[in-house]
């Protein structure tokens, strides 16, 4: 067999990482893929059809596994053993990393909304933070090729947060639950609309992949391959081109350059051995997750890059993301004892409720400048550690009280766009380093009015639809009590935000960066803003649109 | 500990739940001593000058876990079965039980809460190494002396060697949540009410339980997802009339 020879170096198996490897293979252009975490296959690691009786705790969570036992997620969560992050003193932030092949994709929600005009364009609508560097007309058909590949089921809404997908794209989504219809009609006489979700589950085979079969969460990862992970689809459809090699164990520890500041590959450490050695390549895409690319820059600093890797706008690091995240759930008195059925659908939200005020946001009658939508938590869930109900005295009055209130409480997830601020970024630690004796991330954070003044909104919003189905909702707690921290509900994007300009962004809309025209970044760390509708889709599409427009850069001898 | 022994052994009990039993068995033969915290739960001395009026919160020192945890990459094929020594003495273990029992009793063909391993999901809980479980973990230590503490002032017996009617002369003061209770049953009601709770989730977790609460989910579906049942969207109907939606029922956009 002929030696391996990579053209490019693509740093991450995540959503962007796998989706570059993938355009660039397809196209014929041999990729080597590092993965800081370990091998990983979801055909024989996947515990599906697992309950939760059979797994410590009654499989709930803890500092090891935070999203529960059965969670997909290896060797990581809101902690890496031996690689730290740290944050300044006023700060808390929470960062959620994998070290696996398939990165966060084999445990996401799977939702996926795709930015609309509205989105690309919040600054010249209303003054704050950054324009996208492109039209939703540009991407528009990446996202079609996207959600095509990926399989996305729901229906086009006609919406005005909704843009419609093309004909034949999305697959039928999967039948409402009786919450769900409730809370459709308690919105519904609000003034506000709840339609299907759109969720990166194939209802219908695809390749490979089998259609759902509506059992086993998710987050569990998906042996059967209906729920879109990179391990199942993307990294084994690159490999079979013959043109992917893919190293594990590898963590990036910075990116070479020469003495003249251009890009050379990137010094990893063996994880398994514990050794550095340099890796060379014409071309270099970062995709290690918005904070571990902007970590891996900031410590690849040389004498042409002072201040980190392709930093001269010093907008490296900032400008960091997240998005908003608060909840109010109760029970609903018309829900109690209702008739059994199973309800799990495809585990996670068949409807949902978007953002309803756009109107009312131009009409300059809500204090706040960006949307939300809301996920609902309801429904005949697998039993767990916990038990709902006002439980009083012994035996029979006790099950009772279980049965009656199984599957009757309703929770809205509140999820927000947030602006970003000067005291939102990232930096290096200057005293911290990890096990591999890399300088590790320092995170700072600070909520604005933008976001409290949002998640207030909602939290009463949120009132009024569960007053409305005849809940009794006590006081609310303040946005500043209700407020996830920073980070909490990753989707940190921005650290390497895109823009029309170098002088205020790290990269073009290519995700090129404008210092070094070969290093790429295509995680959410390019995201100009931070849509409420979660980043994975986005991120998805941009590496496909950016390594096609890579592909015909190195096509034509460009780079 | 009259009430665990192998004929309790549902065929409906996963296999976990049968090493768990069959671990038990074991271990109460041969650690009939073990000690779950650092000082024996000696009634007399944790309730000096205590009287019934006072209350008598056990205030002794309980030792946490410290223990590495499963990890962060477990196997989740295979789950362990005994990722940490489980740390409840006979006694506790025999308090448990009788909780158990009382709390879901058997009925008929349907496994109760001891039955379906309650105690020992109960202790593996209270063992773990993570700062929930620790939590509880001096909650419900202090619960289990409580009760030989209450058993011992008024009746001078351990809670064990009681009557059932003495069992639920106790039982009966913490149960019915602080609203009702003296304050000096405030900490052991609240206390109760976590491990209620807790052996409530264990019993409803089982495969009897589950079945029981009405779970009907976790089983491969071919072809679409079916939805709610006639008889499920009767009841909605009914619950949107009630509330005055029906006019505002879903109906489904953009298809």
């Amino acid at each position: 067999m002929a030696k391996f020879e990579h053209e490019v170096l693509v740093v991450g198996s995540g959503a962007g990482g796998a989706m570059a490897a993938y355009e660039l293979t397809k196209a014929g252009i041999k990729v080597l893929l590092l993965e800081a975490g370990r091998d990983y296959d979801p055909k024989t690691e996947t515990p599906m059809f697992k309950r939760n009786a059979d797994a410590p705790l009654m499989a709930s969570g803890n500092a090891d596994k935070n999203f529960g036992y059965y969670d997909a997620t290896v060797d990581g969560g809101w902690s890496v053993p031996d690689e730290p992050y740290t944050t300044d003193d006023e700060s808390e932030f929470l960062w959620w990393r994998a070290r696996m092949l398939g990165g966060r994709t084999n445990h996401w929600g799977r939702y996926s909304l795709r930015f609309s005009e509205h989105d690309f364009k919040g600054k010249s609508r209303d003054g704050l933070g950054a324009d996208w560097p492109f039209e939703y007309s540009d991407i528009a058909p990446w996202y079609d090729k996207t959600e095509q590949l990926v399989g996305v089921c729901g229906t086009n809404t006609g919406l005005d947060d909704m843009p419609d997908s093309a004909p034949g794209v999305l697959q039928p989504p999967p039948k409402p639950r009786v919450p769900e219809l409730l809370v459709a009609a308690a919105a519904n006489k609000l003034g506000i609309k709840a339609v299907p979700m759109h969720r990166a589950v194939l209802t219908r085979p695809k390749d490979e992949r089998a259609a759902c079969f509506y059992a086993t969460p998710c987050g569990h990862g998906c042996s059967i391959g209906a729920a879109f992970q990179t391990t199942t689809s993307l990294l084994p459809m690159a490999q079979k081109t013959g043109n992917l090699k893919v190293l594990t164990n590898a963590m990036v520890k910075h990116v070479d350059t020469d003495n003249t500041g251009k890009v050379t590959g990137v010094t990893i450490i063996d994880k398994t051995t514990s050794e550095a050695n340099a890796i060379s390549a014409r071309v270099v895409i970062l995709a290690a997750s918005a904070c571990e690319s902007a970590r891996i820059m900031l410590n690849s600093s040389s004498e042409h890059h002072p201040n980190g890797l392709a930093n001269s706008s010093g907008q490296l690091g900032r400008n960091l993301m997240d998005s908003t995240g608060a909840g109010l759930g109760a029970t609903i008195p018309a829900l109690r004892n209702r008739p059994r059925y199973n309800e799990d659908g495809h585990t996670a939200n068949h409807l949902f409720i978007p953002w309803w005020g756009h109107k009312a946001q131009a009409n300059g009658e809500l204090d706040f400048p960006r949307g939300y939508h809301f996920e609902i938590g309801s429904g005949f869930r697998e039993p767990g550690a916990w038990v709902s109900g006002n439980f009083k005295g012994y035996g029979q009055d006790l099950k009772d009280e279980a049965k009656s209130n199984y599957g009757a409480s309703v929770y809205f997830a509140l999820r927000g766009e947030m602006l970003p601020n000067p005291h939102c970024y990232m930096d290096i630690d200057p005293e911290v380093t990890d096990k591999w004796g890399i300088p590790v991330a320092r995170f700072h954070w600070k909520w604005s009015e933008h976001e409290l003044n949002q998640v207030a909104h909602g939290l009463q919003t949120a009132k009024d639809i569960l007053e409305t189905m005849g809940a009794t909702v006590g006081e609310l707690p303040s946005p500043e009590q209700a407020i996830a921290k920073g980070g909490q509900i990753i989707h940190e994007v921005g650290t390497a935000r895109m823009g029309a300009s170098k002088e205020d962004s790290v990269t073009n809309q290519w995700g090129q960066t404008w210092d070094c025209p070969n290093l790429f970044v295509m995680d959410g760390g390019v995201f100009a803003s931070n849509p409420h509708k979660n980043c994975t889709l986005t991120i998805l599409t941009l590496a496909m649109r950016n390594a096609n427009w890579l592909t015909n850069q190195l096509k034509q001898g460009a780079l | 500990m009259q009430n665990t022994n192998s004929t309790t052994m549902m065929p409906a009990m996963s296999r976990r739940q049968s090493l768990k039993l069959f671990g038990l068995m074991v271990a109460g033969a041969a650690l009939p001593g073990l000690a779950a915290c650092t000082s024996s739960t000696s009634a007399e001395s944790a309730i000096a000058g205590s009287t019934a009026q006072t209350g008598h919160w056990p205030t002794i020192e309980i030792k946490p876990i410290v223990l590495e945890g499963y990890g962060k990459d477990p196997n989740l094929i295979i789950p362990p079965t005994s990722p940490w020594p489980k740390t409840l003495t006979e006694t506790q273990l025999n308090i448990v039980g009788r909780l158990s029992e009382i709390l879901v009793p058997k009925d008929n063909e349907q496994p109760g809460a001891l039955e379906i391993g309650a105690p020992h999901v109960v202790d593996e809980w209270v063992s773990a190494p993570y700062s929930g479980q620790q939590h509880d973990r001096d909650t419900i230590l202090r619960l289990l002396i409580w009760l030989d503490e209450e058993a011992q002032l008024h009746h001078d017996m351990s809670f064990m060697g009681l009557e059932k009617a003495a069992q639920m002369a106790i039982l009966d003061r913490i149960a019915y949540g602080t609203d009702e209770a003296p304050v000096e049953y405030h900490q052991p009601a609240q206390a109760f009410d976590r491990l209620r709770k807790l052996i409530l989730a264990a019993y409803f977790c089982s495969a009897p339980g589950s079945r029981e609460i009405g779970y009907m989910g976790n089983v491969a579906i071919a072809g679409d997802y079916p939805g709610p049942t006639d008889e499920a969207m009767a009841h909605l109907d009914e619950a949107l009339a009630s509330l005055g939606l029906t006019d505002y029922a879903y109906s489904p956009i953009g298809e």
